[in-house]
């Protein structure tokens, strides 16, 4: 698909720079061929209408013919013939376009006979400019694509990771849990193995539905909730409409873990972490609060979680999400919105096949 | 021999913020005759507080706590104590462990393993040196960063003073002086080692007794033939030596 077809926004653009061109082109004409307004109107409209659908072709030809690997000879005897058939139907179309008011404007075919020369080498002119607006457009997409592969390649490497600290911490909490209460050293054994599970299931997909991360990040909660025991509280406010939301997995849980590690567990109290959800009609806004201890000894920071969280983000979905942080003396929040794509939005926002 | 009855029991103490890491050393405890829980804390504050109350002979310390962690918990408690690292999996800090204490137990740990580190204690003439305290300050944190803050106690209590709010620091003694917005604190520690422990490009030896905070210098006055003085935002006034002025300038210079 073209890529100017296939996003409203770029398709107005474009047809907006025509329209800017059209303008120029029917000053010219007007004023090589002394054409009244009227008839400069009559000839120029059809003219840059055809052209602008035209010059949309130039994309073929620029992406058979990449200008690395394509003798020169061959790029300017391809794009110049182009050239020459644009041209060609520019003059046709204005051709007709003369026959076709001459009832209205009778002197209209004689001065189109002076702007003649000069249609057709703006035509030409305006072909060219077109072909190198594509070969930008088309630079421009092959970084934003590599860009994104490399990052989906890094996420990747990422996402089967599970914090050793938190694995070795849970397995000496079970390990203490074995003679103190065997019950409930079973129950952990079954939620670190849910959470084991799942984050590995769901760390291969690139997109998931937000209630399965929702479920992800609250089966860590119940393992770190019996690690921690009264000093973890957890209070969940979610919104069920936003459970069908696509989004890219394992962006809450890091920052739920990251309340934890540099929020609860800094506090000799303990605290509440409070979750919060809410859709609006096209986003999803989450946010996650804890309490810390601002004077706490820095925990060590492997800088990954917010980090991979951000940079995930931003290559789904661009500058439409964002990752505020707040801090209020010993309040840490972190707000998340995100627009909220359902099944097949979701699928097209996915980097193309290679 | 230790362990008979009518020895003096070896007194511990069990550091952890967490619950269930607590009574799993003191279930792996109550088989030990020789050995006897006179504390427990789960945050670091409360770790020197029970250590200076107790004087217990060993102690078994968690790395990541509230308030204050292991290593800083270490630095204030002096040398004259066996300490057992628990934690989890740290890559860091593991080797410094080997050289500073008794042992260390990774967790989740068997009681075989337990056995083998209370066996090292019961040997253990060991006790933590103060200078493989600074180094197994210098690994916890990784190279190129320093502490954001230094940890003194008075007495019983203990300050936090981030590095950032220090004007500068005053070799006395065997301690050095810490001034930070007008206040002094005073902690055990050469002012050599102290240097080595700050960041090189903050903090500047301006003589043999006196460290300043670059970013604290508001102009450098000459005050004899060899030195001058730095006149510190704050009105202080900071002796510079010949040698210090060129040390200074040259940071100046690189900024």
């Amino acid at each position: 698909m073209h890529p100017l077809l296939s996003n409203r926004n770029n398709l107005l653009l474009y047809l907006m720079a025509w329209a800017i061109l059209g303008c120029m082109l029917g000053f010219y004409l007007g004023l090589a061929g002394r054409l009244s307004v009227g008839e400069t109107v009559c000839v120029t409209v059809p003219v840059v209408v055809a052209l602008a659908v035209v010059c949309l072709g130039a994309w073929y030809p620029c992406r058979v013919l990449p200008p690395g690997s394509t003798p020169v000879w061959k790029l300017i005897v391809n794009h110049l013939l182009a050239a020459i058939c644009c041209s060609a139907i520019a003059l046709i179309v204005a051709h007709v376009a003369v026959v076709a008011c001459g009832g209205i404007f009778p002197r209209l075919s004689a001065h189109m006979k002076l702007a003649g020369p000069l249609l057709a080498g703006i035509s030409v002119l305006f072909y060219l400019l077109s072909v190198a607006m594509h070969y930008a457009l088309l630079a421009f997409e092959s970084s934003r694509r590599a860009e994104l592969l490399s990052r989906e390649a890094e996420l990747k490497a990422l996402k089967a990771q599970v914090n050793p600290h938190f694995l070795f911490n849970s397995l000496n909490s079970i390990s203490a849990l074995t003679s103190i209460d065997p019950p409930k050293a079973r129950e952990m054994c079954i939620r670190l193995s849910e959470f084991l599970r799942n984050s590995l299931r769901l760390g291969e997909r690139l997109s998931i539905p937000f209630g399965e991360e929702l479920m992800l990040a609250k089966t860590y909660l119940q393992v770190e909730q019996i690690r921690f025991g009264q000093r973890l509280c957890v209070r969940e406010d979610v919104d069920p409409n936003c459970a069908e939301c696509q989004i890219p997995p394992l962006l809450i849980q890091p920052l739920i873990e990251n309340a934890i590690k540099h929020g609860i567990a800094t506090m000799a109290s303990g605290g509440e972490i409070a979750v919060k959800t809410r859709r609006s009609r096209d986003s999803v806004r989450v946010t996650i609060e804890n309490p810390y201890d601002p004077e706490a000894p820095a925990a060590p920071r492997s800088g990954f979680g917010l980090l991979s969280v951000r940079s995930r983000l931003q290559a789904r979905f661009g500058a439409a999400a964002r990752l505020d942080i707040e801090i209020e003396r010993d309040r840490y929040r972190v707000i998340l919105s995100l627009p909220c794509q359902t099944g097949r939005e979701a699928a097209k926002e996915l980097p193309w096949p290679a | 021999m230790a362990g008979v009855s009518g020895e003096p029991k070896i007194r511990a103490i069990i550091a952890d913020d967490e619950d269930l890491s607590r009574r799993l050393i003191r279930e792996y405890l109550s088989g030990e005759p020789d050995f006897e829980i006179v504390a427990e804390a789960g945050n670091g504050f409360d770790t020197v507080k029970a250590v200076a109350e107790h004087r217990p002979d060993l102690l078994f310390l968690d790395i990541q706590m509230p308030k204050l962690d292991g290593f800083e918990v270490l630095e204030l408690i002096g040398a004259e104590i066996a300490v057992v690292f628990v934690t989890a999996f740290d890559q860091y800090a593991m080797r410094a462990f080997d050289a500073a204490a008794v042992d260390y137990l990774l967790k989740p740990f068997d009681i075989e393993r337990f056995r083998a580190a209370l066996d090292r204690v019961r040997r253990a003439s060991a006790r933590v040196a103060p200078a493989a305290v600074a180094a197994l300050k210098q690994a916890a944190h990784a190279p190129g960063q320093y502490a954001p803050r230094i940890v003194v106690k008075d007495g019983a209590r203990v300050h936090i003073v981030p590095v950032s709010q220090i004007d500068y620091i005053e070799a006395q003694d065997d301690y050095v002086a810490l001034h930070s917005g007008g206040k002094a604190y005073l902690k055990q520690q050469t002012i050599s080692g102290m240097e080595a422990s700050l960041d090189p490009s903050l903090f500047v030896r301006v003589h043999r007794s006196f460290i300043v905070n670059l970013e604290r210098v508001a102009k450098i006055e000459p005050y004899t033939k060899d030195s001058r003085l730095a006149i510190l935002s704050g009105g202080s006034q900071v002796p510079v030596s010949r040698a210090g002025y060129m040390r200074l300038k040259e940071l100046m210079d690189s900024i």
